[in-house]
């Protein structure tokens, strides 16, 4: 199935209204956040550390919960998704995080092999799709190496290609460049084009501000769990949040 | 999810922390190793009360030196006696080696007669329950007779024994039971600690809570499963080593109820519960595995 195929007809990719998170009666970690990312957009999320970049992704991802406001993401109010449906709705998405993440006992190929297994793809399809992965990240010629054998930055390819092995239709990425030196961000970067070029929408929380300059995507910027006033003129469905089923 | 990811990811487990895997086996197999005597004990002695050729009211054990056809004289002049049999000690053994074949040959070497020589009493079917009771406490006085008792007391008194061995046994192995569902409760929460990284890759990628847990039931299953089978490996050992040891150091008590190993559906439920139990253990740590 390819992303185009596991869409929820033409609706937006994300859409966000009026999310607030609070951790406990004084921490208020997002505060009234809307905004929308359409189908194969790339959009970059950025904002000081403690902003609540990685809180939102955590939300859109369903790791938490918002404490109100709806969040949508592929046409699902992931809000009001029931439990047993949360690990369906991840497999429509891929998650790259700055510390890699990855299997240290395992080969690049027994990484991507291993989360196939998990989802009980047979082992024709595994490899096929592994190696499909990891040619596109460019690392089809380290699929037998263990992670502590690769570089920073194979190490990030390959969390990536982890990411988008179940051909997701939404990439999100928490600081993927924040271990990796400005070359390595670069080619990081030019790998999240490339997916994005082939439909996937991609989602980038960053602090990297030269980085997003030189990408060029649209921004979003979080300020002390909100918006930016500019970006938030911007959100045309800030005003209505339509109910929509899990 | 497929069989090679359940087994290859049980057998992953059990590689990562192979000291606690094999502590968590062994304490399994000796939680298990103790009821098990236990049950082998009783179900020696319980074959010991069914092996009695035929019910006899009252037992007098006599001295070697006694005068068997006086005492038995002696007991028919009671008018509630029917019949009085004289057990000589040829024909006491003559009867344990019928009784018990595979023991024939740790007997066969012994020099002097293991059993002393009795005389069974049966009463007529219109003597009263306590006629049987009264005979016995009567011949305790009698010259020649070593012990007497009535089948009564020695049947209740065995079946006592036999009663509370079982119960000892069971509170034990309820005991110990308990206390190896909690050591591979702590050896799967060990594991999931080892795994935790592996575990958040794989809820991140959409595996359902099923899929993550089912390696760590399997492994936990495997080693209960293990831990029984090699309980009854031990007892098995124990049972032939004191045989062994039966064979050259003849012993006329422990002979006479060291026959026989646990019958097929007792032994094959051993690993059956230790699997349980490894099971039950993973379920008790996992129950408390946080979700994200």
């Amino acid at each position: 199935m390819t992303p185009e195929e596991r869409t929820a007809g033409g609706a937006p990719m994300i859409q966000l209204f009026r999310v607030c998170k609070d951790f406990g009666p004084f921490r208020h970690a997002l505060s009234e956040v809307s905004f929308t990312v359409e189908r194969g957009e790339f959009v970059f999320l950025t904002g000081p550390s403690g902003a609540g970049k990685s809180t939102l992704l955590k939300l859109l991802f369903r790791e938490e919960l918002p404490t109100s406001g709806q969040i949508v993401v592929n046409g699902r109010n992931i809000g009001v998704l029931p439990d047993g449906q949360v690990p369906y709705f991840r497999r429509t998405l891929g998650v790259v995080f700055q510390d890699f993440k990855l299997i240290g006992r395992k080969t690049v190929y027994g990484n991507l092999a291993f989360v196939q297994s998990v989802l009980g793809l047979s082992r024709g399809e595994q490899k096929r799709r592994a190696y499909q992965a990891l040619k596109r990240v460019g690392l089809h010629h380290r699929m037998n190496s263990l992670p502590s054998e690769l570089s920073g930055g194979e190490q990030q390819r390959t969390a990536i290609a982890l990411a988008i092995v179940n051909e997701p239709v939404l990439l999100l990425a928490d600081e993927p460049t924040g271990n990796l030196d400005p070359v390595l961000s670069e080619e990081i970067m030019k790998l999240f084009s490339e997916i994005n070029i082939r439909g996937t929408t991609v989602f980038v929380a960053t602090h990297d501000v030269d980085l997003i300059r030189r990408m060029g995507h649209r921004v979003l910027t979080l300020e002390k769990g909100k918006l930016r006033e500019r970006d938030m003129a911007r959100e045309a469905l800030a005003r209505e949040a339509p109910f929509l089923p899990g | 999810m497929n069989s090679r990811y359940l087994f290859g990811e049980a057998w992953a487990i059990a590689k990562s922390g192979p000291r606690h895997t094999a502590i968590a086996v062994v304490l399994i197999a000796l939680a298990f190793y103790v009821p098990g005597l236990f049950a082998l004990l009783s179900r020696n002695l319980g074959r010991l009360a069914g092996s009695a050729r035929e019910p006899a009211a009252a037992i007098l054990t006599l001295d070697a030196s006694a005068d068997a056809r006086g005492v038995a004289a002696r007991v028919t002049e009671d008018p509630r006696v029917a019949k009085v049999t004289i057990v000589g000690s040829a024909a006491a053994l003559e009867r344990f080696r019928r009784a018990y074949p595979d023991l024939g040959g740790a007997i066969a070497d012994l020099g002097e007669a293991p059993f002393p020589p009795a005389i069974e009493v049966s009463l007529k079917p219109s003597a009263p329950p306590r006629a049987a009771r009264e005979i016995a406490v009567a011949a305790r006085s009698w010259p020649g007779v070593d012990a007497a008792e009535s089948e009564e007391e020695f049947a209740a008194k065995f079946r006592d024994g036999v009663r509370l061995l079982r119960g000892a046994g069971l509170f034990l192995g309820g005991l110990l039971t308990v206390a190896a569902i909690l050591s591979v409760a702590s050896a799967v929460r060990l594991a999931l600690d080892l795994h935790r990284d592996e575990i958040g890759i794989m809820r991140r990628m959409g595996a359902t809570e099923t899929a993550i847990r089912a390696p760590f039931w399997l492994h936990a299953f495997f080693e209960g499963l293990a831990g029984g089978a090699l309980a009854l490996a031990l007892l098995y050992a124990t049972y032939r080593g004191a045989a062994y040891f039966l064979s050259r150091e003849p012993h006329p008590v422990l002979a006479l109820f060291w026959v026989g190993f646990l019958d097929l559906p007792t032994a094959l439920a051993l690993p059956a519960v230790g699997g349980a139990a490894g099971f039950l253990g993973s379920l008790l740590s996992l129950s408390k595995s946080p979700k994200s």
